[in-house]
């Protein structure tokens, strides 16, 4: 399958913990005011990749610790992540996801793919960039309505369950 | 006929024909000539000549001595005409230099030179940097051979720390255990054993700044958690956890704000813990790198001490080990203040020492020892020289020729590094009255003050180093040990060739010659500013404003932080004198200490010695925020930012960075985003 995305990153250490490979997907629809990345909102900018090719260079990285969707809006290509995110789980990698969407939202919106990617996810970090609520000190987020989501735990008991980790920092 | 003479300055004097006649009879009898009538009859031949051509004008100096050469030559005196030629272009050369000086020092008062970041603005710093230029010149043009001194101007090599050429040595790991356990005279008095951990604490700050004024280079203690545990221990087991970290604080504060280098530069002070399990000790490792991780009185970090924390299997590296705890707070800390940085007692060159070896700051190496103990304490290195690969590159440009020029470079470092190690070996002991008169070097003990250090110092390192590996192999094959394998290997035996080098001069001299990763702060900018004259705009090696340090992969270069340690760790064994690998990441990694965790391991896996975790610290003055702060401050607005960075081994603020090094730091790439 294709992906368009706006670039990859194979080490991270600031899309969450450890080193992770991300994969900033192109085109979004939020429009965040002061957003960090205003180049991966036009939905037919970036480039088009193939995901085995993706899927391939994750696991010939001896060293990476899980993979970080982000972007752009991962929820736009929810079916290409799905395809990813499933083959990736073969081998149990851990994975989060960015979205400007709330989880509450992606929860009632009830889309399939939207729905299956979700279920993939170990990690979400939810909602849009709001310039007003930017906080430094905050771990892998922008703005402080940003959540770390524990998405396991919130689908099993239906209501959102923070991450544990970072309960204290919120 | 003329009866005056034009001087140099403009002055008109009395002519006098002796002067004409000494000058001609001292060139003959360099050559063997004894005859003084000889020369007053060419005087003679000089005057009639002169006044024939300038008739009854002033004639001045200049005029005069070509005049001397003239009759010289056309009378059959060869060989004197040659003396006195020789002569007088050195004394050319002399007064030209004489002048250089003068430009040098009104540059000084213009802007402080920026050759070291940690040196202020004040006015005691301008007198030092003239004191420093003035005494450059001297041992230049003095004191060096002739040789040598050239090799260093057109920079071929680098003699470091010039100005100190004869005065003292470079650095020194100080016994802070012994100092408090027997008490020290800094000259005005006796300082008692410390009863109180705050005591010893200060007296740990007077010891430090008092052999700074006695060295040029770093000072530092090897065991800092052993030896302030023993004074809890032996002098104040009450003390409360509390009173500790006071304690700690008080030396971070001081050591940030003691300008004891000639009122300009704070000293150069490292510390290393991180392996005593005593109860006691683990309480100072504690405080100590909570008291860094606090900050200074706005919680701004601290650019001093150079904290280096140990690792070793079985004290700290893994969980259930009785200092891991310590490690995750050297973890914790280090994420946020760029401080500690690490070094490993279980690689390969480090681990028959135990826990014993320590590290400078800027990365320096002492252990063994062809004379006494092979320990860290009461040693250090004596002086380092760096070589110019990048040059010697472009000048043989082939891989053949460029190892048999290798080969004479060393030679000539060797011997430059012997004639430096003579002269600072005639000091008596009276001339470094704390590092020698209080006994801190070892084989000390039993000088006199008016004895040779000769016995002293035979028990610390002459260092062999080298700039600039990347560009060097640029040149050679086209491309850097970072992008290619057969490059790498290149690479590899070129620094084991300086490696071997040393240890054969080791052997020829029976001095304690080592290979050494230069920190070359100064002397990237240098050197390539020379070649760039040379040789042209060559891509990838002058085309930039430094050289690549040591044997590190290009700053420029995008590579994975895990590969960038693979590649480099092999070179740490090669220059056991010192060594220090970096990576740079994009900002503090505070939120992610497994990520920061994991690199460590993977650089203990890979058999580094001493390593560093980079990323822009930025401070907003006004209300304290710390993280990355592109311009102004987002939580109060401020421009006033202190912008930190680690530079050839210890912190400074950018705006203390020389050109080069700021250039440099325009280009470092990030490992890990």
């Amino acid at each position: 399958m294709e992906l368009r995305v706006a670039g990859i990153v194979k080490e991270s250490v600031v899309d969450g913990p450890g080193f992770r490979y991300v994969i900033f997907a192109q085109g979004c629809n939020h429009h965040c005011k002061g957003c960090h990345n205003p180049d991966t909102h036009a939905l037919d900018g970036g480039y088009v990749v193939d995901t085995d090719s993706i899927i391939e260079d994750i696991k010939q990285n001896r060293y990476i610790d899980g993979v970080t969707f982000s972007g752009g809006e991962p929820f736009l290509q929810a079916d290409t992540f799905v395809h990813i995110a499933e083959k990736l789980k073969e081998t149990g990698t851990n994975i989060i996801c960015y979205t400007g969407y709330t989880f509450e939202e992606l929860i009632e919106e009830k889309d399939e793919n939207r729905m299956k990617l979700l279920a993939l996810v170990d990690m979400l970090v939810d909602g849009p960039y709001i310039e007003e609520l930017k906080d430094l000190s905050l771990t892998y987020r922008g703005s402080r309505n940003q959540r770390l989501i524990d998405v396991k735990s919130s689908m099993k008991e239906k209501t959102v369950v923070l991450e544990k980790l970072y309960r204290d920092a919120v | 006929m003329f009866t005056k003479i034009r001087k140099r300055d403009g002055r008109v004097v009395d002519f006098t024909k002796e002067k004409i006649t000494s000058a001609i009879f001292k060139a003959a009898r360099q050559v063997g000539g004894e005859d003084y009538e000889t020369a007053e009859n060419l005087t003679e031949r000089v005057i009639s000549y002169l006044f024939k051509h300038i008739k009854d004008e002033i004639p001045d100096v200049e005029t005069v001595q070509d005049a001397v050469e003239k009759v010289l030559i056309e009378t059959g005196h060869a060989k004197t005409a040659k003396t006195y030629i020789l002569y007088r272009s050195k004394r050319t050369r002399i007064r030209e230099t004489k002048s250089e000086l003068m430009d040098v020092v009104k540059d000084i008062l213009v802007e402080t030179s920026r050759d070291n970041a940690n040196v202020g603005n004040s006015p005691s710093a301008k007198m030092l940097q003239i004191a420093s230029a003035a005494s450059k010149h001297y041992y230049l043009n003095n004191v060096i051979p002739e040789e040598m001194s050239r090799a260093h101007i057109v920079g071929d090599i680098h003699i470091h720390d010039l100005d100190y050429y004869g005065k003292t040595l470079n650095c020194l790991q100080i016994d802070l255990t012994k100092l408090l356990k027997d008490g020290f005279n800094t000259g005005y008095g006796f300082i008692r054993p410390p009863k109180r951990i705050g005591s010893a604490a200060a007296q740990a700050a007077i010891i430090l700044q008092s052999n700074q004024n006695d060295m040029f280079g770093g000072q530092s203690f090897p065991h800092f958690d052993k030896s302030m545990g023993e004074v809890i221990r032996n002098q104040c087991p009450d003390t409360t956890d509390d009173e500790i970290f006071q304690a700690m604080e008080g030396l971070v504060y001081n050591l940030n704000t003691m300008h004891s280098r000639a009122g300009a530069q704070v000293p150069f002070s490292s510390i290393n813990l991180g392996t005593d399990t005593t109860p006691e000790g683990r309480k100072i490792c504690e405080a100590m790198l909570k008291a860094f991780g606090k900050g200074l009185g706005k919680g701004e970090s601290p650019i001093f001490p150079n904290l280096v924390f140990r690792l070793k299997e079985g004290i700290n590296m893994n969980e259930g080990e009785p200092n891991y705890d310590l490690f995750q707070l050297a973890i914790n800390v280090a994420s946020r203040r760029m401080n500690p940085t690490f070094s490993f007692m279980d690689a390969s060159f480090n681990k028959r020492f135990g826990d014993e070896v320590a590290y400078m700051g800027c990365r320096s190496r002492v252990i063994a020892n062809r004379h006494g103990a092979e320990k860290s304490a009461t040693r250090g290195n004596i002086a380092p020289v760096t070589i110019n690969l990048p040059k010697l590159a472009l000048k043989t440009k082939d891989i053949d020729v460029f190892f048999m020029e290798l080969n004479n470079i060393l030679d000539l470092c060797s011997r430059q590094l012997v004639h430096r190690f003579n002269v600072i070996a005639a000091l008596k002991v009276k001339d470094l009255p704390f590092l020698m008169g209080q006994k801190l070097y070892m084989g000390s003990e039993s000088l006199k003050d008016l004895d040779e250090i000769r016995e002293a110092i035979k028990n610390g390192t002459l260092a062999i180093g080298f700039i600039g590996l990347a560009e060097a192999l640029i040149v050679l094959t086209g491309k850097h040990h970072g992008e290619d394998e057969e490059s790498w290997k290149l690479g590899y035996q070129i620094i084991e060739g300086i490696k071997k080098a040393a240890d054969n001069y080791a052997e020829q001299y029976d001095l304690n010659f080592v290979a050494y990763a230069t920190p070359a702060e100064g002397t990237s900018g240098r050197f390539i500013e020379k070649d760039r004259k040379e040789f042209g705009i060559v891509k990838g090696v002058t085309d930039k404003a430094y050289y690549t340090n040591s044997y590190h992969i290009p700053v420029g270069y995008q590579i994975s932080a895990f590969e960038k340690i693979e590649k480099e760790a092999p070179f740490h064994k090669l220059c056991a004198a010192g060594h220090i690998s970096y990576v740079e990441l994009p900002s503090s990694p505070k939120s992610n200490l497994q990520a920061f965790e994991k690199i460590i391991k993977h650089m203990a896996k890979c058999d580094i010695g001493y390593a560093g975790i980079n990323f822009p610290i930025d401070e907003c003055r006004s209300c304290g925020v710390s993280g990355i702060i592109d311009n102004d401050c987002v939580s109060c607005g401020s421009e006033d930012i202190r912008r930190i960075r680690r530079i050839t081994g210890y912190l400074s603020t950018i705006d203390r960075f020389n050109d080069a090094k700021q250039a440099e730091l325009a280009d470092r790439v990030k490992h890990a985003f």
